[in-house]
């Protein structure tokens, strides 16, 4: 079973991506089951609409407060909150794991004492990492597509999978990240909080943009910004969009093996 | 005849501190090389630069020939090492853990795995972070051996290991060698070394101090000749005497070295009354604490 460096990395993965999947079960349910009460109740999108325009900034997603609505729900409640939280640390974790965790634990001297390349290595590791966030992200799909139409939210699963693709996308952004960084210094603390540090600043820098000028072009170096602004659930997917958010999960990842080469691993 | 490792110039910085410096040395098929020093020597560094885990600062390092750094992978499908900080994966089980160093290594199943774990009576199906250190070392030997590898780098390899295990560890590399496989051994037990190496080098603070063969250093090595008088004799009783040279004194305790025949000293002794005698062959730690000593006095 444990045949390639890439088998081996997403069975380490297994026991902690059973525990994501129960919790994205638990939580889809949950919100599932408060939407029909809120469906229809343009009070609510009144109360909203008095909110400080700082607040409005988190809670939006593609610039639509509507929540109401069953796309404005599932952008506000999902795709703006919990979803990148879950999905971006799930990267994170993974990507700070890859290199950097097996380095602090000591058990990469001895893969690397095996004749496989740190090119090799890296890439096997790399796919696995893509391999977790697409399968939790099409686990959440399943569900919300079942939930979308069990609850009447009347969004489809095209459109759907248009923003779960976009959220991949931004997860695997801090993913990559973390994962260039703990390739580049072997350090599993610094590439977490370097990469939640970054995600947390896109969606600061996306949120607040509204408020400022000069913020509303800062946020062109918010990965958040490229995956919301399109409003993928209700106009499908955007393709400038997603090939930014693809571009900077590439360039991040193709660094990363170039950075890893050229060094020495730490003794454990 | 290409050396199995070759050293040329090898020097390994980490930044200001020292690893190792300007070492050069070559190490024959067949045999068994004793990397001998004390913990912080680089030993270690030395095993690192030879799997390209780590890149020399300066200086060329060749295994078979090949390039450690531009011919890596070939290098570490023909090595096998045991690291002195031995980090395995824990939720594994030996078996497990085995296959998957035998999939890389592009065998199938556990490779020679299975017999070296029946060897070493090695349990398999319990996972790694319930076995005792010795049983860790034991997986750690068996995936280091179990692609039949032409070259052995094993760190402080008997660390954790009981005796009757030693003794098969021993047996182990007796074969290896008569097959005319290497063994690169680190440690810094001397006994150990004597025991098992053909060649030893001593390194010492990240330099070579010696290469020789282990036969030479104990032609090298004297008696170390212990003795207790009742009153002590005089300050130059043994002076002059053909081969003996006096190393010590602690009261009535006068402590000689001893090279070629016993007589004259024998003869000398028997001018005073003895009370005890003790000697001993030198073994190599008298000789390494020897050069350590020679050390510290030329330094002061």
């Amino acid at each position: 079973m444990l045949s390639s460096v890439f088998a081996k990395t997403l069975y380490d993965r297994l026991r902690s991506f059973r525990w994501w999947c129960l919790g994205t079960l638990a939580f889809i349910a949950l919100y599932g089951s408060v939407f029909p009460s809120l469906h229809g109740k343009q009070s609510l999108n009144k109360l909203i609409e008095g909110y400080p325009q700082a607040l409005k900034g988190f809670v939006g997603f593609g610039g639509n407060l509507d929540i109401a609505s069953g796309a404005g729900y599932l952008g506000t409640e999902v795709f703006s909150f919990w979803g990148p939280i879950v999905l971006v640390a799930v990267a994170i974790a993974a990507g700070s794991a890859a290199i950097a965790g097996e380095e602090e634990r000591g058990t990469l001297d001895l893969l690397l004492s095996l004749p496989v390349s740190r090119t090799r290595c890296l890439l096997e590791k790399l796919a696995a990492l893509v391999c977790e966030v697409v399968a939790l992200a099409f686990v959440m799909w399943i569900l919300l597509v079942i939930v979308s139409s069990a609850a009447g939210m009347g969004v489809s699963a095209v459109n759907l999978a248009a923003a779960m693709l976009g959220l991949v996308l931004f997860a695997l952004d801090f993913g990559m990240l973390a994962f260039a960084i703990g390739a580049a210094t072997g350090r599993k603390a610094l590439a977490i909080g370097l990469s939640a540090t970054a995600a947390v600043i896109a969606d600061v820098l996306n949120a607040l943009a509204p408020l400022a000028s000069w913020l509303d072009s800062a946020r062109l170096v918010s990965p958040f910004y490229f995956y919301s602004h399109g409003d993928p659930l209700r106009h499908g997917i955007a393709g400038t969009d997603t090939l930014i958010l693809l571009a900077i999960a590439v360039v991040l990842g193709a660094l990363a093996p170039h950075l890893f080469r050229r060094r020495d691993l730490s003794t454990p | 005849m290409t050396a199995v490792i070759r050293a040329e110039s090898l020097t390994k910085f980490y930044g200001e501190s020292r690893g190792v410096v300007d070492l050069g040395f070559e190490v024959e098929a067949g045999e068994v090389f004793g990397f001998l020093g004390p913990n912080g020597a680089g030993k270690t560094t030395t095993i690192r630069l030879m799997l390209d885990l780590i890149r020399p600062s300066s200086g060329r390092l060749k295994l078979f020939g090949l390039d450690v750094r531009k011919q890596s992978v070939a290098v570490r499908s023909r090595t096998g090492y045991l690291p002195g900080d031995l980090h395995l994966y824990e939720r594994l089980t030996p078996r497990e853990y085995l296959r998957y160093v035998a999939a890389l290594r592009g065998l199938d199943g556990l490779g020679d795995g299975e017999a070296l774990a029946e060897r070493f009576e090695l349990e398999l199906e319990r996972p790694i972070r319930a076995l005792s250190k010795g049983n860790r070392q034991k997986v750690g030997l068996v995936q280091a051996f179990l692609h039949h590898p032409d070259l052995l780098l094993l760190d402080e390899p008997t660390a954790g290991l009981d005796p009757l295990v030693q003794q098969t560890f021993n047996e182990l590399l007796r074969e290896v060698v008569t097959e005319g496989r290497t063994v690169f051994l680190s440690s810094h037990i001397l006994s150990e070394v004597q025991r098992l190496a053909d060649r030893v080098a001593i390194i010492r603070e990240g330099s070579l101090e010696l290469v020789e063969a282990v036969e030479t250093l104990r032609a090298r090595a004297f008696v170390r000749v212990e003795a207790t008088f009742g009153t002590p004799p005089p300050q130059e009783a043994f002076a002059g005497l053909p081969g003996v040279r006096e190393l010590e004194r602690r009261g009535p305790v006068v402590v000689l070295a001893l090279e070629g025949s016993a007589d004259p000293l024998i003869k000398a002794l028997a001018r005073y009354e003895v009370l005890a005698l003790d000697s001993h062959e030198a073994d190599l730690e008298d000789f390494f604490l020897a050069l350590y000593r020679k050390g510290k006095s030329d330094a002061e």
